[in-house]
């Protein structure tokens, strides 16, 4: 049994350390500007269209393949410098403060934009572009094939949790987050300019979500969908973990991606629910996530 | 110093601040004495841009503050120690004491030399200095609010009802820290609002009655 889940799992948790990269920045968002991007998922799909034309370019003009590696953080940051500023500056910043009900309405407007806008440059076919994961190639072990890629991905989303509890707790934007998470007014009246730390903890969480549409593309590639599904997986793994938690992100997303290697391996036909299941059982035992409290406003 | 000519503000809709006029002066401790709901708070708040001007004029040493957002102000010289206190639990006492420093982005032997002014002026705290904000006392909590304003504030500090929840033994530990700090800084301006004003009466320079929105009474007692 093993032998036939090891490939599974590593491919499970491939796909959560994918996942957990959008449900991280989502919760970041939400902790910081209170507010739930449900246009989120869209930087996941916009990431990866940006690193996939990038590659595509790179290949076709005949340069080092080993560059569509560095390609996939610059286009993330390329999206998130130019999308993060634009998006918190010309739409959010006007709902702070307003009914969650303007906001959720708000970010689904954006949401619908961006899927438009993405059909309208990109097209309606898929793109991929593998040369990252030809690149990485292969590892034997104990008989079993498997892609060292997918090794690479569960390896990087382990090092952005550590990379983002070490920037919260020793840099000075990651403690004025954390101030302005606790208390928005207090923090301004001692003199944080809370406008930065939004538009900065905003640009933050579309890097994290295009960093990983970005190193999605060379697996799955990216077509239209692709941004509603990484949402609707990041929202019921932003709320199994308790919105505003860091490690609860990522532990939520093994937790989910393991779930549903054993629904793979037992019961496929319930592979693509459960993870909603999961978020069903722990909303309804605990209604914060299973790391998240009502008082303690944290990161 | 600080000046409030003809201040009106709103709170959800409703004029609280009808006519608030105030000078503030360095040096010397001003008290803002008033009932439950006379507008205390708001005009403190008003003073830190965190309710919006909806008439009238603040201004110090001759800057308009109306057009500055609030972490301008404090980047002005105004430390402020709201009424609740509101600490940053997850921070350690000492981090509390620096946020603002590290928010005005000061030189870090002017923020080593700021925060040794605290501890002198304050010994409690440097006792507490590695403790959780969110597992402090009212009283503690209270204390180390006060010092997080002197962090900020050289020109102008802000107190809205330090003595507010505290045992008799706290109150007193708190007005003798008042008393260093106006020894130790001889132009920083204080105003301290307290429904209760007899608590300040030793070391009050001039009483300012607020009711009902409006200044009412402006007294300097005889030396
Ligand atoms: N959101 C609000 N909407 C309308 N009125 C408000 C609101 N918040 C406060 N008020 C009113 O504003 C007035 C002034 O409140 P403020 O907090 O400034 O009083 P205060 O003098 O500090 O009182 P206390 O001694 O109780 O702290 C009060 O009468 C209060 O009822
Ligand atoms: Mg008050």
């Amino acid at each position: 049994m093993l032998q036939a889940l090891m490939p599974l799992l590593v491919d499970g948790l491939a796909n959560a350390a994918l996942i957990f990269f959008v449900a991280v920045g989502l919760s970041l968002v939400f902790s910081v500007l209170r507010i739930l991007n449900v246009a989120h998922g869209s930087f996941y799909a916009i990431g990866a269209y940006a690193s996939v034309s990038l590659s595509l370019w790179i290949v076709s003009a005949g340069l080092s393949p080993w560059l569509t590696l560095p390609a996939l953080a610059v286009s993330a940051a390329i999206v998130a410098a130019i999308l993060g500023p634009a998006v918190e500056r010309g739409f959010l910043r006007w709902t702070y403060g307003r009914p969650e009900s303007l906001q959720i309405l708000v970010t689904f407007a954006l949401f619908l934009i961006f899927e438009d806008l993405q059909k309208l440059v990109f097209g309606v076919q898929s793109l991929y572009q593998d040369a990252p994961v030809q690149l990485f190639g292969t590892s034997e072990i104990g008989g079993i094939l498997y892609l060292n890629y997918q090794l690479v991905l569960i390896a990087l989303a382990v090092l952005v949790v550590v990379a983002l509890r070490l920037l919260m707790s020793y840099t000075r934007f990651g403690k004025l987050m954390v101030a302005v998470v606790a208390d928005p007014e207090v923090s301004q009246a001692l003199g944080i300019d809370t406008r930065r730390v939004y538009m900065a903890a905003f640009t933050l969480g579309v890097f994290l979500a295009a960093f990983g549409g970005a190193l999605a593309s060379p697996t799955v590639g990216v077509a239209p969908g692709t941004g509603p599904e990484a949402i609707v997986l990041a929202f019921a793994v932003a709320a199994i973990g308790g919105l505003g938690q860091i490690e609860g992100a990522a532990l939520a997303a093994l937790v989910v991606g393991v779930v549903r290697v054993l629904a793979i391996y037992f019961a496929p036909e319930f592979e693509a629910v459960v993870p909603y299941l999961v978020m069903l059982a722990v909303l309804l035992v605990r209604p914060y996530g299973l790391f998240g409290s009502v008082r303690v406003r944290r990161i | 110093m600080l000046v409030l000519r003809s201040v009106k503000a709103r709170l959800g809709g409703v004029l609280v601040l009808r006519d608030v006029d105030l000078a503030v002066e360095a040096g010397r401790t001003t008290v803002l004495v008033g009932r439950n709901g006379a507008g205390k708070t708001t005009t403190l708040r008003v003073i830190m841009g965190l309710v919006p001007l909806a008439a009238g004029r603040v201004a110090m040493a001759g800057t308009d503050l109306g057009a500055l957002p609030s972490h301008a102000r404090a980047a002005a010289g105004i430390g402020y120690a709201p009424e609740d206190r509101r600490l940053i639990p997850a921070f350690s006492v000492e981090d509390n004491l620096l946020l603002p420093a590290l928010a005005l982005r000061l030189p870090s032997a002017e923020r080593r030399a700021r925060l040794d002014q605290v501890y002198d002026l304050l010994p409690e705290l440097k006792a507490m200095r590695g403790r959780a904000g969110g597992h402090l006392s009212g009283g503690q909590g209270k204390m180390v609010a006060l010092g997080r304003a002197l962090m900020v504030g050289t020109r102008l500090v802000l107190l809205d009802e330090p003595f507010q929840g505290l045992a008799p033994a706290l109150a007193l530990a708190y007005a003798e820290a008042i008393g260093r700090i106006r020894s130790r800084m001889p132009e920083l301006a204080l105003l301290i609002t307290e429904s209760s004003p007899h608590l300040l009466d030793r070391i009050v320079d001039r009483t300012v009655q607020i009711e009902r929105g409006e200044i009412v009474r402006d007294t300097v007692p005889a030396a």
